[in-house]
């Protein structure tokens, strides 16, 4: 059986001490990275499954849910070799699922490479 | 309050898994849940603001930065995600700071390195002066 250690405290011989507060809610509860044209996961935490909803916009279905739909979503805006001025958002639609749109140009746009996290409280 | 005083944690069965509560009885990685890198600099300078396991930042061109990490990360399947304001002295607004990947003819998204573009509202690469950034995934 694996040990267990209840803390509050983190502290290092040299670079500071961190608050375990820290740990538990300034960890990524979930981050993909994902294929919006063969709608696979490359790698991730968290991810039960992706849904393609629509062109440029899918689901991120989370394997275990965070404690409310008001947790914070991070993207990157992925850029490709034919459209530049592109934008990336993200909109939680319940406490297991948030959404990932993806534009280029004002339009809704399917790319290779999306990646987005969620940090907040886990149930 | 109880403090641990320790310079490194390992996982006791196998040295990257440790687990930990983050919610009522809900448990989760804690080396996943990390971010492995991050980094805020302007543009106009290859020095970053302040930043984590970032070895350098390399000025490519107009408006394009790649910013070289310490520790590679396991695959190029990570997952990155930018800061949403970017700005310069005329303009709060319209500005995207974008990942750069393969076939976008810059040096793309490896292991070791992470290309990032800024653009403006009408497409065309700028400098920014506040651009932020963070990885999740594996080390290597």
């Amino acid at each position: 059986m694996a040990g267990k250690i209840i803390a509050d405290t983190l502290e290092h011989s040299t670079a500071g001490s961190l608050s375990t507060e820290y740990v538990v809610n300034g960890s990524a509860k979930a981050w993909f990275h994902f294929n919006m044209l063969a709608a696979t996961i490359q790698d991730s935490l968290n991810a039960s499954s992706i849904t393609d909803s629509a062109t440029g916009t899918f689901l991120m279905n989370l394997s275990s849910a965070l404690s409310s739909s008001e947790y914070a979503t991070l993207s990157a805006s992925g850029d490709n070799a034919t459209h530049n001025a592109s934008a990336d958002t993200n909109e939680p639609r319940s406490s297991s699922q948030y959404s990932h749109n993806h534009w280029e140009n004002n339009a809704s746009y399917d790319i290779a490479n999306a990646s987005n996290s969620a940090l907040g409280d886990l149930a | 309050m109880s403090e641990i005083k320790v310079d490194n944690l390992t996982g006791k069965t196998t040295a990257n898994d440790i687990t930990v509560t983050v919610g009522a009885s809900a448990t989760m990685s804690l080396e996943q849940g990390l971010a492995k890198a991050w980094g805020h600099f302007t543009m106009s300078s290859t020095t970053p603001r302040d930043s984590f396991n970032i070895s350098s930042l390399t000025d490519d061109k107009t408006g394009i930065f790649t910013a070289d990490y310490v520790s590679n990360m396991s695959s190029v399947n990570y997952s990155p995600s930018t800061g949403g304001t970017h700005r310069d002295a005329v303009s709060e607004s319209g500005w995207v700071l974008a990942v750069q990947h393969a076939g976008s003819g810059a040096d793309d998204m490896t292991t070791g390195e992470l290309s990032l573009s800024a653009h403006n509202g009408t497409s065309a690469l700028v400098d920014t002066v506040q651009a932020t950034f963070q990885i999740f995934g594996d080390l290597a």
